[in-house]
């Protein structure tokens, strides 16, 4: 009786609308200003707000349609001219056209750009970092922004680019209210401001560290909303998430560790929700360490990690293992004279280590990421695996790890890191994206590999103008780095999600978020 | 008593200065900059190069020779003497504007946590004292030492989900159900919705409430109970206590008007300490539970390497663990006349 009374007492005062639809993030967004953010909570929540130039096809990283209807490349890929979408406007009634989008572009690409509020600590480092810098800079893709009319809007470039519509589709690039940018100034995007855009969603309320709350835009263009309130909840923590789930406060939720799969599928109110691969855990070799120098080493070293049974072990199913630097999705550009995986012969490896000169081993150092990411959740079991694998052949490996902002530093510091691990989330559905970030002019030094081929066909690939023709790069630049064995892939996982049975429509993209339009919740109590 | 107190404003105003000088040094001497982190698995060296530089961090800490008021600590504090803290490095959001968002959280659930420690803590330990070695002394003593020992982030998620997941009575996380929303008056979410009349909401509110404030007062409710039971057995053997029994005065009275005012001395210090514990223990406890406080937030800029938040942030901390010591420093006044500050 008491237990009861109690119960009564505790329980919820039921007053939900069964129209709210409430998410569990893995944090708070940073800003919900558009081309200033990096983090996949921010992109997640502006997704919602914001449309882009150009969009996904629902679960793919196909390009379809945003808010151009249209782009379109000059012969050699070195303009593109982008036909708007008429008739839109933003949550302010500001009308959507080419000086949006030039405002928008201009903002984030001109380092002088009147309303860009550098000089108060904006940085829109993603746009340097995706299309080579900004206005003046050598490197930069884009030369310059052109509004030819009212619905169309050019760019040019300073090189030929058949990537420049992926980048702009990538969920970075919302495009936001001019007028709403120059009447909020330099809080544009923080808790005090409201973010105007033209997506599906109506910016209500930002708690700081705790929600935002957003209402369904019914002048949307594209297919309206089916909820009467969408609340972006920040629960840091997985496991939390994951009770969250089970004691039905959230509706659904990203980023559950891998070991919560059991528990998910045993609850009979959870469906287990796999978002398509697109991302690549790996290992990379540095060139500067006197045994990773040499060739057979690396292919040894290799052969003798059993990718499969880590991936088996660590990742409960969630994830695969092949010989490509590519998710699957974009299997389109492997070669097909590399083997789908890669091999894992201890006693080859052995021998080989053997033939390099180094029948007794040796000594190496691999460093494991202090932080959990959807390609690597728990670094350290996993670098136990690999070292565990690696003794086997005779290389004896010391573990080590250091706080993740000292790791980013440090392992591009010479002499580097032996070994280590980390990792790539993709931002768009090309190869680019992937090769790009590691290998060539723009990545890091923390191998010391950088042969001109492959810059050159890192440059060929930009410029391909047909998938065909980037197949054919990307086939070689396939082979040229599996043989080098610099960086060897584990694992393309897929990260968990997790939904009450009453969630319908929720099409989780590859690229990590997008957006909840689709989503309806009858049923919900 | 007027001009003690501004002599201990003034000492506060001066360990401000220190601690900002302190935390200044610090923050720039542990390894990993602010603009790789940001960067994160893209920061390339000339990328991470070209964002410090617009961050302004490849200044000079304390002198630039060209241009000498064009470094960073003078920068910083020149704005700290107009009452800026600066903005985040990652969110451009002023770190005051955070500040005031976040500490009416971590406030209400330390007040709460404070209370929880004493309502059940200060009777324990009463009792336990009364009834020397009985069965009551030896569980408050056992308790409180299980208190102590478990750490606070296993017993959040192990109070979260046996009372929110297997029981379902409270909300495992968060401050305030997704159904509810308070426009923040005081910014303690209780007290907004009861003077905003939503009562629904204010009980919504204080259900989450609960959790993290047993989690965060556990600690303490260990300590209080233990420093309660100590400091009351020594009083009640002292001479006056004796004193008054042989008088012939009530049990009751006895224990409460004399024995138990002299008591709480120690137990006041402790309180006064906890101030500075509790803010320690929030950072896991709201972690933990998503709460939306100072505590987290200042653990994430550390991870970030964002300067200005982690000065802002122990700034702060320090200002209020200064004050609280100060409040009971007065508080010992009123407690004990034998005390008196001149």
């Amino acid at each position: 009786m008491k237990k009861l009374l109690l119960t009564a007492l505790l329980s919820t005062l039921s007053g939900a609308s069964a129209a709210t639809l409430v998410f569990g993030g893995n944090g708070e967004p940073v800003s919900l200003e558009s081309g200033n953010i990096t983090d996949g909570i921010s992109i997640l929540v502006q997704r919602q707000i914001y449309d882009t130039l150009i969009d996904f096809k629902d679960g793919t990283t196909d390009l379809v349609p945003g808010l151009a209807t249209k782009w379109t490349p000059n012969a050699n890929n070195t303009s593109w001219t982008f036909t708007l979408r008429k008739g839109v406007r933003f949550h302010d009634g500001t009308p959507f056209n080419a000086d949006a989008v030039v405002f928008n572009l201009g903002r984030w690409w001109d380092k002088a750009h009147p309303y860009g509020f550098r000089d108060q600590g904006r940085t829109f480092e993603i746009m340097g970092e995706l299309l080579g810098g900004y206005k003046g800079d050598a490197t930069a893709v884009i030369k310059n922004i052109v509004k030819v009319n009212d619905s169309t809007v050019r760019v040019d470039l300073n090189k030929p680019s058949s990537v420049l519509p992926n980048v702009l589709a990538a969920g970075y690039f919302g495009i936001a209210s001019p007028t709403a940018i120059k009447k909020e100034g330099a809080k544009y995007g923080t808790p005090a401001s409201k973010p105007v855009g033209t997506g599906p969603f109506i910016f209500q309320s930002w708690r700081t560290g705790d929600r935002v709350t957003l209402l369904p835009n019914k002048l949307y263009w594209g297919e309206k909303a089916k909820v009467d309130q969408l609340v972006i909840r920040s629960i840091k923590d997985a496991s939390q998430r994951l009770n969250e789930l089970k004691a039905g406060t959230i509706d659904f939720a990203n980023d559950l560790t891998p070991d919560s799969l059991k528990s998910v599928q045993a609850d009979k109110n959870l469906v287990a929700v796999k978002r398509p691969s697109f991302n690549v855990g790996f290992v990379s070799l540095n060139n500067r360490n006197q045994y990773l120098k040499n060739d057979k080493v690396r292919q040894a070293i290799s052969m003798a990690i059993n990718k499969k049974e880590i991936v088996d072990a660590f990742w409960n199913g969630l994830g695969v293992s092949n010989a490509s630097f590519l998710p699957p999705v974009m299997s389109w550009a492997n070669s097909p004279k590399v083997p789908a995986d890669y091999k894992f012969d201890p006693q080859a490896a052995k021998k080989m280590l053997a033939d390099a000169g180094y029948p007794n081993g040796f000594t190496l150092d691999l460093w494991y990421m202090p932080v959990s990411r959807p390609y690597f959740p728990t670094p350290k079991p996993i670098a136990e695996a690999i070292a565990a694998d690696l003794s086997a052949i005779g290389i004896k490996v010391n573990l080590k790890t250091e706080d993740w902002a000292k790791y980013l530093e440090d392992r591009n510091k010479e002499p580097g890191f032996d070994m280590y691990m980390i990792g790539w989330t993709g931002d768009y559905g090309d190869p680019d994206n992937f090769y790009g970030a590691y290998y060539g002019a723009n990545a890091s030094d923390d191998i010391n590999w950088n042969p001109p081929g492959v810059e050159t066909l890192l440059q060929q690939g930009r410029a391909a103008a047909t998938q065909a023709a980037k197949a054919k790069v990307y086939q070689q630049l396939h082979e040229l780095t599996y043989n080098a064995a610099y960086r060897i892939p584990m694992v393309h996982s897929n990260p968990l999600a997790a939904a009450r049975t009453y969630v319908k429509g929720w099409i989780p993209s590859p690229l990590g978020s997008e957006a909840f339009n689709t989503i309806s919740v009858s049923g919900k109590k | 008593m007027g001009s003690y107190l501004i002599r201990r404003l003034l000492r506060t105003v001066l360990v401000m200065l220190g601690i900002s000088l302190v935390v200044f040094v610090f923050v720039r001497s542990i390894p990993g900059d602010p603009a790789v982190a940001m960067l994160g698995e893209r920061a390339t060296p000339e990328a991470a190069a070209a964002l410090r530089e617009q961050l302004g961090l490849n200044k000079p800490w304390f002198f630039n020779p060209a241009n000498p008021l064009d470094a960073q600590y003078p920068r910083y504090m020149g704005a700290l003497l107009q009452g800026d803290l600066g903005a985040g490095i990652k969110s451009n959001i002023p770190v005051l504007d955070d500040l005031k968002a976040r500490f009416p959280a971590t406030a209400e659930l330390s007040v709460a946590a404070l209370l929880f420690a004493l309502l059940i803590g200060m009777p324990a330990g009463i009792l336990a004292a009364l009834r020397r070695n009985s069965i009551w002394d030896n569980l408050a003593t056992t308790i409180s030492l299980l208190g102590v020992s478990m750490p606070v982030f296993w017993l959040g998620l192990l109070l979260s989900y046996f009372f929110a997941v297997k029981l379902g009575w409270l909300p495992p996380s968060g401050r305030l159900g997704a159904d509810y929303d308070i426009q923040p008056i005081t910014g303690f979410y209780i007290l907004d919705a009861l003077l905003r009349g939503q009562t629904a909401a204010a009980w919504d509110a204080l259900r989450h409430l609960i959790l993290p404030a047993i989690a965060l007062g556990s600690i303490p409710l260990a300590i209080i109970a233990r420093i309660t039971r100590s400091s009351m057995l020594d009083v009640l053997g002292q001479d006056y206590v004796r004193t008054a029994r042989a008088k012939g005065l009530p049990p009751r009275s006895v224990t409460l008007k004399h024995a138990l005012r002299t008591a709480l001395l120690p137990v006041v210090t402790v309180i006064g300490l906890q101030a500075g514990a509790l803010l320690g223990g929030a950072v896991l406890t709201e972690t933990i539970f998503s709460w939306p406080g100072i505590g987290s937030w200042v653990y994430d800029a550390i991870s970030q390497r964002d300067y200005p938040i982690i000065q802002g942030g122990v700034i702060f901390a320090a200002l209020v663990v200064s004050l609280a010591n100060l409040i009971v420093d007065l508080s010992y006044a009123a407690l004990d006349p034998r005390i008196q500050y001149n």
